[in-house]
């Protein structure tokens, strides 16, 4: 029984909204990273979400949540820059930067942290609407 | 007389919970079940203490997975803990109506 109404929906998005921030964190991390476990250097991840049916209990619609669909690899070429000191240059001294552009990621990080606290407020709603139901036997 | 004599189908039910604790000399009066609900009002508080306490152990191990480093997902232990109170308030709330009901029957001027 759900004492919380909608709240497995508001759970999938929050724990969807969490991976999404875990992964712009990654690409934030890896800004810098000329040579991953290919021997390349990193490209930016991107997360994309799918509906997700909750099975209907009884006395309640079937509700979606959501959830992460999959992790994709964003394959644009990233920046070369020529640096023939550095351990990853080529015979003509370019280095193959990582494709991430740090202010497409803040703006990625601040929509996924308001995505995650507008859940936050949905759960909160949902908490103090029991909360008040209780209220009707006093 | 009629009023009277209606009473104790009526009232049976909601007695059953507090008589076995507060006055366990006093035999029940007739097992007579109503159709709607076939165990009695104390075996089906039972029932829902145990699950409230399902709940709370449900919210303790989630936040122990968490606090572990087992379980990423922070807002699930909190809310966890949140659907655990909301069921012990539930909870609370029932008994509140027993003891008002039974006080309210002990204040009956017979």
């Amino acid at each position: 029984m759900e004492l919380i109404s909608g709240i497995a929906a508001t759970t999938g998005a929050l724990s969807a909204q969490r991976t999404r921030l875990d992964i712009i964190a990654q690409n934030i991390a890896n800004a810098h990273t000329t040579r991953g476990p290919d021997g390349k250097a990193y490209q930016r991840r991107t997360v994309s979400f799918e509906a997700e049916l909750l099975g209907a209990s009884s006395g309640t619609v079937g509700l979606s949540t959501v959830r992460v669909a999959q992790i994709q690899i964003d394959k644009t070429p990233g920046q070369r820059i020529n640096d023939p000191g550095h351990p990853d240059a080529d015979e003509e001294g370019m280095v193959t930067m990582p494709n991430v552009n740090l202010s497409m990621e803040m703006v990625d990080l601040i929509t996924a942290s308001r995505a995650y606290e507008a859940n936050l407020s949905v759960a909160k709603n949902a908490r103090q609407m029991a909360l008040k139901t209780l209220q009707i036997g006093r | 007389m009629t009023i009277i004599g209606s009473l104790p189908p009526i009232s049976t039910p909601g007695l059953a919970p507090g008589a076995p604790a507060l006055t366990p000399s006093l035999p029940s009066p007739s097992r007579e079940i109503t159709p709607g609900a076939n165990k009695p009002f104390a075996a089906m508080f039972d029932q829902a203490i145990s699950s409230v306490e399902t709940r709370q152990a449900e919210a303790a191990a989630i936040t122990k997975e968490v606090l572990l480093g087992n379980n990423p997902n922070l807002h699930q232990s909190v809310i966890a803990m949140q659907e655990a109170s909301l069921s012990f308030s539930l909870m609370v709330e029932v008994r509140n109506k027993v003891v008002q009901s039974y006080q309210e029957l002990m204040r009956m001027p017979v």
